[in-house]
């Protein structure tokens, strides 16, 4: 008697037995992808030799080790589809009748071209639950503009708060923005999952990557309409917390300090020496503070720039004031406490053996899902997701593979 | 049409904007959420701006919830709130440590008397921290998770790390990956019916938000460096001061290039620049040049005009939106991603659903309002 193909690992998580389609490039569409997989889902990723994601070729020439793409796609399977033939196309809406959620990230109209959207996925499978990540969303009137992440961040309203006070904006660093989009549109598929279970009913989410940072900033938004006033890009300024801004410190580094009230304020100069700015009318209260913040600033900088800034912050915690070294990437990567909790992590390698990673950013209690396999080989998943999932014939494979449907 | 998560019920007991847009979230998908405060009313209703009394901060985070007023240091009201626990699926705490063994809220106690809940608590750090590590502002904790060191673009040396857009960019982060995780677990419980505990690190969101940037260094494929730069990618994007407010630049192609001079008339200076500069030579002097040379053209242009007509040139030159220009955008209006609520424009979610759309059912309550 032939043995059943190994299957794979049961991983667990609260998303064990939800199967994902991705269709998807680049970053928020893989970093949703990522996010379901780590919460249990199985996660298959539509790929084509003639059509790879651009991850996959960035900063390396070995499309099955690329940095990019290695440093995103753990837990995601990979199926090898040339889906410029209607035979690929075909296969797909077999893998689409046998998934509960597709992900697409593909440009505007390309999804309609293929038959892949919604209103024919339905026909497929009529509980479907399908999300489309776009610049501005799937339609209206700048529905057909595509762009890049920090255009997003521009657009959305977030850009114009970062920056200096009273200098040109400049917005959060340039890589910001993607993984946003990508985490919100997760967040949707679940949503739309438990509309599932409840009524049975499927549906489509019309995702904006430029609302994504909207959303971001709601707060401020929310203060514009109820007072009137155009928020702006304005350096560290807190309106109720003073002094609230990052500091200088010795050998190039930062300090983040936060003191939120009196005692956090005279605790803050207790452990600077500073008895003289304790005693200073200007910063007698918090309104005489935020008026003079500036002077404030340069004083506490000036105190601040001979201090170790891990050292200093480490008293200031310990006496009461919320404060916390500006960390580099350096210090990021060497932080015991990320890689003692599991925020990094180590995951297997097809080239190195392991590789470490960015762990989710929550744990769970019990039945946490299992993160242990790295990003895949291009089609290494093809015998599970054709023989296993599809129930084709080890015959069929391999015509398809010899015919270039399967590449 | 009902929302998604309709005949869930959601106990909140967080009192930062962290815990409080979770809940939000899980309102605005269909939840009903009641929102215990403590007596006097939640700390973030103390947070400006207000007008006429309502916090700006509580008026936005609080959406759709009910309130009800508890002390929880007194047995009666902690027991009013565990008969809320016994029937609700789901605990939204902020909290430390600390202040969850005070109150009778750790996270085995409530697993022990509630293990029908997905409890869900949203840290600074992550249980297990140090306790004064876990009353981290929101600067704080963009400061230690990297995205402050490394922003803005450019960051210089002499100039501070930057909080981010507004005060709460972290807790905004952290609630995505809570109310997802929630409705995860929420999926298990309903065939499951046992809850979970949900442990969210805040800084942990924020390293996970740079993944593939990140991670290149900490696995070596990049050298790790202290270059406030280490995140960024080069090339001329960045923002300009334009005639009435700022617009936003990004150019990587020689068609990018070619389409910019289309737009500027193919002015003299261009031809100081190869036209494959941005690709093969686009070095920090030639940017810098470039730069020096746009600023007076792009000063005097009009936003909406000119970087209309870019983009119809094929250049992906956009106008840097504030909060006034947003409700007047023509596809934030036709996708009606603004909602009114009792005469007030409320930001709403970053996605439409075609089934259960998310909708804001009522504005933040009043203190005690609703139950």
């Amino acid at each position: 008697m032939p043995q059943p193909e190994p299957t794979l690992p049961n991983r667990g998580g609260p998303l064990a037995g939800i199967r994902v389609l991705e269709i998807t490039k680049v970053w928020a569409g893989p970093y949703a992808g990522k996010i379901l997989a780590a919460l249990g889902a199985e996660v298959i990723k539509v790929e084509s030799a003639t059509n790879l994601d651009e991850m996959r070729a960035y900063g390396g020439v070995d499309i099955n080790s690329a940095p990019y793409f290695v440093s995103i796609n753990q837990e995601i399977l990979s199926v090898q589809v040339n889906m410029k033939t209607d035979e690929g196309l075909e296969l797909v809406r077999q893998m689409v009748a046998k998934s509960d959620i597709v992900v697409d990230n593909i440009r505007p109209g390309a999804m309609e071209r293929s038959k892949l959207d919604y209103e024919h996925l339905k026909e497929i499978k009529p509980d479907i639950i399908q999300c489309s990540i776009k610049m501005w969303g799937t339609d209206g009137p700048l529905g057909y503009q595509t762009g890049y992440a920090p255009c997003f961040a521009a657009l959305s309203g977030l850009t114009n708060l970062v920056g200096y006070e009273g200098e040109t904006p400049e917005g959060m660093n340039i890589r910001y923005g993607d993984a946003t989009a990508g985490a919100w549109a997760a967040l949707a598929c679940i949503a739309a999952l438990n509309h599932r279970d409840r009524t049975g009913e499927g549906q489509f989410i019309d995702h904006s990557a430029v609302e994504s940072m909207t959303a971001l900033v709601g707060d401020s938004l929310f203060a514009y309409a109820l007072t009137g006033e155009v928020p702006k890009s304005d350096g560290n300024f807190h309106p109720e917390i003073c002094p609230h801004g990052a500091y200088p410190c010795a050998d190039g580094e930062w300090i983040s300090i936060a003191a939120a009230d009196e005692v956090e304020w005279l605790s803050l100069c207790r452990v600077l020496e500073a008895g003289s700015l304790a005693a200073d009318p200007r910063y007698a209260a918090l309104a005489r503070r935020l008026e003079n913040r500036h002077a404030l600033d340069a004083a506490l900088g000036a105190l601040t720039s001979t201090h170790n800034a891990g050292a200093l912050a480490e008293a200031l915690r310990h006496a009461g004031v919320p404060a916390f070294r500006s960390q580099s990437s350096i210090d990021l990567c060497g932080d015991d406490w990320l890689w003692g909790r599991e925020g990094f992590r180590m995951v297997s390698d097809h080239k190195n053996g392991s590789r470490p990673i960015i762990g989710p950013s929550w744990r769970m209690e019990p039945d946490m899902a299992k993160v242990e396999r790295g990003a895949p080989l291009l089609g290494e998943h093809n015998d599970y997701v054709y023989r296993e999932v599809l129930g084709l014939s080890q015959e069929r494979l391999e015509d398809l593979v010899a015919r270039k449907v399967v590449e | 049409m009902s929302g998604a998560l309709e005949g869930t019920l959601v106990i909140e007991v967080a009192e930062r904007p962290a815990g409080e847009y979770t809940a939000k979230l899980l309102a605005e998908l269909g939840a009903q959420v009641i929102k215990i405060e403590r007596p006097g009313g939640a700390p973030t209703r103390m947070m400006g701006p207000h007008k006429d009394g309502q916090s700006a901060v509580f008026g936005f985070f609080n959406t759709g919830k009910k309130s009800l007023v508890l002390d929880l240091a007194k047995p009666a009201d902690r027991a009013t709130l565990d008969g809320l626990l016994a029937r609700a699926q789901v605990l939204i705490d902020d909290h430390d440590e600390a202040w969850g063994a005070a109150h009778g809220l750790t996270s085995s106690g409530v697993a022990a008397a509630h293990p029908h809940l997905v409890h869900c608590i949203i840290t600074p750090f992550g249980q297990g921290a140090p306790q004064e590590w876990q009353m981290a502002q929101p600067i704080n904790v963009i400061n230690a998770g990297g995205w402050a060191y490394h922003s803005p673009t450019e960051a210089k040396e002499d100039k501070p790390p930057l909080k981010g857009a507004g005060r709460f960019l972290p807790d905004y982060e952290a609630g995505i990956d809570a109310a997802t995780c929630v409705m995860a677990s929420l999926h298990r419980q309903r065939r499951t019916g046992t809850g979970q505990l949900i442990d969210i690190s805040e800084i942990e969101v924020q390293i996970n938000r740079i993944d593939c940037v990140l991670d290149r260094l900490l696995a070596g494929d990049v050298e790790p460096s202290r270059e406030r730069t280490a995140y960024d990618m080069g090339g001329p994007a960045t923002c300009f001061a334009c005639k009435d407010g700022h617009v936003y630049l990004f150019m990587t192609t020689q068609g990018h290039w070619q389409a910019l001079g289309n737009l500027m008339g193919n002015p003299g200076w261009f031809g100081q620049f190869k036209p494959d500069w941005l690709e093969f030579h686009c070095t920090k002097d030639r940017v810098d040049e470039f730069r020096t040379l746009f600023r007076p053209w792009i000063a005097s242009q009009d936003k909406l005009a000119i970087t209309e007509a870019a983009q119809k040139a094929g250049l992906a030159m956009v106008p840097i939106n504030t909060a006034a220009d947003l409700p007047k955008n023509e596809q934030f209006i036709h996708r009606g991603f603004f909602q009114e609520v009792a005469g007030l424009m409320y930001p709403g979610l970053p996605f439409r659903m075609s089934a259960s759309p998310p909708r804001i059912t009522a504005p933040a309550p009043l203190l005690g309002e609703g139950i």
